[in-house]
C-alpha cells in the first residue's frame, strides 16, 4: 500500500506517495510564497536522497498546479541539476495542454538526459 | 490578492483565458519585485499597479517608492533588462537563466528569473524610469497574439 505524506504552505500543497518503484511529490494550489525554496527544497532534497538510495524514480507532478511565481522554479530546477549530475532518476510531469505549463516547463527540457534517467514531459 | 484582483479585471475586460493568465503572471511578478526591492517608510507610501488596454497591446505598469540605498537594485534591474534585451529570442535569454541558476549553491534562493520569464512567457518589452519623487515605475508592454 502506497505511503502517503502532505504538506502545506500558504496556496502550496506538496503531496508526497510512495510505492514499490517511485517516489511521487504532486504540487497543487498555487505557489505564489516570497521565499517557496525555504518549503520546498528540504522536502525535493530528502525525496531526491531517498530515491538515490533506494533506486526509485522520483516523480515530480505539477499537473494541478494553478499558478507559480519564478521564485518556485529555482529549487526546481536546482533539484533537476543535482539530479543530473548525479544518478538519480527523475521524471518531471506537466500538463500540456494548459499554455502556461507548456512554455514553463517545457524550458526546463535542458535538463533531459538522452539515456532518460531525467524527463521531462508533456501529457494530455 | 494581486492574482485574482487581476484576473478578474481582465475578464470582465473580455481578455481570453490564456491571455489573462500570461498577462495576470506579468503582473504578479513585477509587484513581488515592488515588494521585495521597494523601500516604504510609512504606511502611505503603497505599490501602484496599472492596466493600460488597447486594442493591440497591454501595458502593465508597477510604481513603487524606491530610497537612495536602493540605486545598487536600479542599476542591477538595469543591467538585466539590458541583458534580456540581447537576446533576439527571450526564450534565450530565459534558459541562460536557467542554466545559471543551476550553476548556484542550493542553499541560494534568489532567482532574478522574473524578468527573463516577463519578456519570454509573457511575451512583453520592459522599461524603467524614476519619478522626481524617487518613485520607481516598471512597465512591461505586451502585444496580443
Amino acid at each position: 500500500m502506497p505511503i502517503s505524506e502532505s504538506y502545506v504552505h500558504d496556496q502550496l500543497e506538496l503531496t508526497s506517495t510512495e510505492d514499490e518503484s517511485s517516489l511521487t511529490i504532486r504540487f497543487s494550489g498555487k505557489s505564489i510564497l516570497r521565499d517557496p525554496a525555504e518549503f520546498m527544497m528540504p522536502i525535493l532534497i530528502t525525496a531526491l536522497q531517498s530515491v538515490t538510495s533506494s533506486d526509485k524514480r522520483l516523480v515530480l507532478d505539477f499537473r494541478e498546479l494553478a499558478y507559480m511565481n519564478s521564485s518556485t522554479l529555482t529549487p526546481i530546477i536546482k533539484v533537476l541539476e543535482k539530479a543530473r549530475l548525479g544518478a538519480s532518476k527523475v521524471t518531471a510531469l506537466y500538463k500540456k495542454n494548459v499554455k502556461w505549463q507548456s512554455i514553463s516547463f517545457s524550458a526546463l527540457s535542458i535538463f533531459k538526459t538522452p539515456d532518460a534517467r531525467i524527463e521531462i514531459t508533456g501529457v494530455e | 490578492m494581486v492574482n485574482s484582483t487581476v484576473e478578474e479585471f481582465l475578464h470582465d475586460s473580455g481578455i481570453g483565458a490564456d491571455e489573462g493568465f500570461r498577462l495576470t503572471m506579468i503582473a504578479c511578478e513585477l509587484v513581488e519585485n515592488a515588494i521585495k526591492y521597494g523601500h516604504f517608510q510609512s504606511e502611505l507610501e503603497e505599490i501602484q499597479l496599472t492596466l493600460k488596454l488597447t486594442e493591440n497591446t497591454v501595458t502593465v505598469q508597477v510604481r513603487n517608492p524606491v530610497s537612495d540605498t536602493s540605486r545598487r537594485d536600479l542599476r542591477e534591474l538595469d543591467r538585466t533588462i539590458q541583458w534580456t534585451r540581447s537576446f533576439q529570442d527571450p526564450f534565450e535569454a530565459y534558459v541562460e537563466r536557467v542554466k545559471a541558476i543551476s550553476g548556484e549553491p542550493l542553499e541560494m534562493s534568489k532567482s532574478c528569473l522574473g524578468i527573463a520569464r516577463i519578456a519570454y512567457e509573457g511575451r512583453a518589452a520592459l522599461d524603467f524610469y524614476l519619478d522626481e519623487d524617487g518613485s520607481l515605475s516598471v512597465s512591461a508592454v505586451s502585444t496580443f497574439a
